[in-house]
C-alpha cells in the first residue's frame, strides 16, 4: 500500500507547547511531479519541511520515503536517502567560497576517509576530481558557474538563493523540498527559477515548493496543498485550489480582519 | 566554451600541481632539516638557544595543529588538551618505566589511550560554545587531580622520574639533535596529513558544521559523529606530543598539565591563526620563543642583573604576558598572526584591523 506512494505523509503532528505548529497533516506527492504547499504566515509550512528532513521529529504520524517509515531518521540519514533542501533563512557556508558549498553537497555520496585522504590515495584524488567536477556542473546548472572562486557571503541575495539550491542538487535527491525560493527576487529571476524548477522536474527530480508568489505557484505546479493554522484547508490541482472559499477565506479573510482591526 | 576552461582551471590537476601545492611545505622541510646545521652561529650571539627549544616548537605544533582541528575548523572549543598531553606522557612514561616497553611503541599506546578517554568523554560534544568548554575544564581538572591522587601509579606530586629516552628499534636517540629530528620528521608528516585532511571532503565537513549544523546535516554530515573523530584524533595528537614531551624531559608531574597548559595552547591556535594549519607552528614558535627572547633582551644590551631578575620572575609573569599578547592580537589581527600575514602579502591588505570600526576583522 505505501510503497506505492513516492511521499506519503499520515497524520503528522508537531506541537511547540501548545501551539500546534503542524496538526494531523496527510498527503502525498508523486514522483516527478511539482507540487506546491501554499498557506499564509506562520501556517507551519517550514516546520513540515523540517519535519520531513529529520531537522524535528514530529509528535506522532508517519512519513512514508519510498516505501520507508523515516520518521526518527536523522537529517543527515534522510539526505543519504536522497532527499534535499533549500532554508527559508540563507544557511549557506558563508566562509567558504562558492565551489566548496556545492562541494559540500557532494558529501552525502562520497566516502573517503580519514586515511585516504590524509595520504592523498589514488581513490580520494578521483573521488575529489568527480566531486569538483559534478559540483561545477551544478554550479552550471543554477548559472553560477563564473562565480565559482567567489566567497559564497559575497553574492547577491539572490545568488546566494540559487547556490543554496546547487548545493541541495549536488546531494543528487530524489526530492527536493524548496523553502520559498522566490523570496527576494525580481520578476526576471523568478522567471529564470520557474526554468530551473522545470529543469530540475526533467532530471527526475520531484519537487516539493513552498512559496508565497501565487504567480509562481499557479504556473509551475501539478497539485497544491493548502496549509492554515498547521492544518490542510484544501488539496488539488491550481485552478481548484484557488477558486476554493476556504483557501480564499484563508488569505483574504486574514487580511479583511487585520484591515478592520487596525482601521 | 567557458564552461570547459572553468572545468579544466579547477577540477584537473595539472603538471604544475604538484610543485605549487608542496612549495611552502618543501621550503620548510628544508629549513627544519638543516636547521640544526647552522643555529649554533645564530644561538651564540643572541643568548637563545635554539636547537632545544624547537624541540618544544615541534611538540607544541603536534598539539595545535590537533586543536586548530577541532577548534579552528570545525568549531568546537577544548580546555582539555593539556589533559590528553598529561594522559599521553604518563601512559607512555608508566609503559616504559614499568612494563619496560620500548619507547617507539610506548608512544602509539599513549595516542591510543588518549583516543579512548576522548572517546569516553564524548558525549560532551553535544555541548555547545561556553557549555562544551565548561566541561572540557571540568574534564582537565579531573584529569590533573586523578593523575596528582593515584600515587600508587603516577607518584602523586612527586611525578615521575628517569623516564626512558626516545628510541626506534635498536637505537636509543640521547642527543639534542636526535630528538629534534625525531619530533620534527613526526610533527611535520602530522602537517601534511593534516593539511591533506582540511582540504578534502572531511575538511570542508568540518567548516561546514561549524557554521551551520542544520545545513551541513541536510548536506548527509552525521556532525555529531564527526566532531567526536576529530575530537578523537585531536586527543591523539596531544597524547602523541605528550608522550614526546616526557621521554626528552625525562621528567613529569602533574603540575606540568593543569589548566594553564590548556590555555596556552588555545592561545598558540589564536595566535597562529584559525583555520590554519601552518599557522600552527607560528603559534608554537611565538609562545616557545618569546619569554627566551624576553630574557635575552637585556643580554643584547649587556644588562646582566636584569636578565637574572627576569629569569626568576618569568613565571610568574609569563600569563599576564600572554594575556596581553592574546588581547592585542584579538583586536588588532582578529584572524591571527599567518592569516593576517598572508592576507597582507596577497591581497595587499593591512593585517591590522581597526577595532573601532563595526564589522571589521574576520
Ligand atoms: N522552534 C519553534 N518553537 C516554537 N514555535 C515555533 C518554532 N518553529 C515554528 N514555530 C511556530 O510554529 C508556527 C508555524 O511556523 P512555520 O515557520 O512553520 O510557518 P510558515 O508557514 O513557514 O510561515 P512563513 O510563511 O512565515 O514562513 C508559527 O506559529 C511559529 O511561530
Ligand atoms: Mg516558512
Amino acid at each position: 500500500m505505501n510503497e506505492t506512494h513516492f511521499l506519503k505523509v499520515e497524520n503528522l503532528t508537531k506541537l511547540f507547547g501548545g501551539l500546534a505548529a503542524v496538526n494531523d497533516v496527510s498527503f502525498s506527492v508523486d514522483k516527478g511531479s511539482i507540487k506546491a504547499i501554499i498557506g499564509p504566515n506562520g501556517a507551519g509550512k517550514t516546520t513540515l519541511f523540517d519535519l520531513l528532513i529529520g531537522v524535528q521529529q514530529p509528535n506522532s504520524g508517519s512519513i512514508w520515503f519510498e516505501g520507508k517509515n523515516i520518521v526518527g531518521y536523522k537529517a543527515h540519514q534522510i539526505a543519504d536517502l536522497g532527499m534535499s533542501r533549500t532554508f527559508q533563512t540563507i544557511q549557506l557556508f558563508g566562509n567558504m567560497t562558492v565551489l566548496e558549498n556545492v562541494m559540500v553537497g557532494r558529501h552525502a555520496r562520497t566516502t573517503s576517509e580519514f586515511t585516504q585522504v590524509g595520504l592523498r590515495l589514488p581513490k580520494f584524488l578521483r573521488e575529489e576530481r568527480k566531486i569538483k567536477e559534478e559540483a561545477l556542473k551544478n554550479l552550471e546548472l543554477v548559472g553560477l558557474g563564473l562565480q565559482a572562486d567567489k566567497l559564497a557571503d559575497t553574492l547577491s541575495f539572490g545568488q546566494q538563493r540559487l547556490l543554496e539550491l546547487a548545493r541541495a542538487l549536488a546531494t543528487s535527491p530524489k526530492l527536493i523540498l524548496l523553502d520559498e525560493p522566490a523570496a527576494g527576487l525580481n520578476t526576471y529571476e523568478i522567471e529564470e527559477l520557474r526554468n530551473l524548477i522545470y529543469k530540475i522536474r526533467d532530471m527526475g527530480i520531484t519537487v516539493l515548493l513552498v512559496e508565497h508568489n501565487m504567480g509562481l505557484v499557479m504556473r509551475v505546479s501539478d497539485e497544491v496543498l493548502v496549509l492554515d493554522y498547521g492544518q490542510v484547508i484544501a488539496e488539488g490541482s491550481p485552478e481548484q485550489v484557488r477558486d476554493d472559499p476556504k483557501v480564499i477565506e484563508a488569505y483574504l479573510g486574514v487580511e479583511v480582519n487585520d484591515f478592520g482591526g487596525e482601521g | 566554451m567557458k564552461f570547459k576552461r572553468l572545468v579544466e582551471r579547477i577540477a584537473l590537476t595539472r603538471p604544475g600541481d604538484f610543485l605549487r601545492r608542496n612549495l611552502g611545505p618543501t621550503v620548510l622541510l628544508i629549513f627544519l632539516l638543516t636547521f640544526p646545521l647552522w643555529e649554533g652561529s645564530v644561538s651564540g650571539p643572541v643568548h637563545i638557544k635554539f636547537l632545544e627549544r624547537m624541540r618544544l616548537v615541534g611538540i607544541y605544533t603536534i598539539v595545535a595543529v590537533g586543536l586548530n582541528l577541532l577548534l579552528g575548523y570545525a568549531g568546537q572549543v577544548s580546555l582539555g588538551h593539556g589533559a590528553f598531553m598529561g594522559i599521553g606522557a604518563y601512559a607512555s612514561s608508566l609503559l616504559a618505566l614499568r612494563a619496560h616497553v620500548p619507547v617507539y611503541l610506548t608512544i602509539l599506546m599513549a595516542m591510543l589511550v588518549a583516543v579512548l578517554i576522548s572517546l569516553i568523554i564524548s558525549p560532551i560534544l553535544r555541548l555547545r560554545g561556553h557549555y562544551l568548554a565548561m566541561a572540557t575544564l571540568g574534564f582537565a581538572i579531573i584529569s590533573f587531580v586523578v593523575l596528582r591522587e593515584m600515587t600508587w601509579l603516577t607518584k602523586g606530586n612527586e611525578g615521575l622520574m628517569g623516564i626512558p629516552k626516545l628510541s626506534l628499534p635498536g637505537v636509543e636517540v640521547r642527543t639534542m639533535g636526535g630528538e629534534y629530528y625525531f619530533i620534527w620528521i613526526i610533527a611535520f608528516l602530522i602537517l601534511i596529513f593534516s593539511r591533506n585532511l582540511v582540504n578534502s571532503r572531511l575538511g570542508r565537513a568540518l567548516k561546514a558544521l561549524h557554521h551551520s549544523e542544520v545545513a551541513a546535516e541536510t548536506m548527509g554530515i552525521n556532525t555529531s559523529w564527526y566532531k567526536i573523530k576529530i575530537f578523537a584524533l585531536s586527543a591523539a595528537y596531544a597524547g602523541l606530543a605528550g608522550a614526546l614531551f616526557a621521554h626528552i624531559h625525562s621528567f613529569i608531574n602533574p603540575g606540568i598539565f593543569q589548566l594553564n597548559l590548556s590555555i596556552i595552547l588555545l592561545v598558540m591556535v589564536v595566535l597562529g591563526g584559525m583555520a590554519s594549519i601552518w599557522g600552527s607552528i607560528a603559534g608554537a614558535t611565538v609562545v616557545v620563543f618569546l619569554p627566551k627572547v624576553l630574557e635575552a633582551i637585556p643580554y643584547w644590551f649587556g644588562n646582566k642583573s636584569l636578565t637574572q631578575w627576569f629569569s626568576n620572575n618569568y613565571s610568574n609573569l609569563e600569563p599576564m604576558i600572554f594575556g596581553i599578547v592574546l588581547i592585542l592580537v584579538m583586536i588588532f589581527m582578529p584572524s591571527g598572526l599567518t592569516r593576517g600575514l598572508s592576507d597582507f602579502f596577497r591581497y595587499r591588505r593591512s593585517p591590522f584591523v581597526n577595532p573601532l570600526k563595526r564589522g571589521s576583522g574576520i
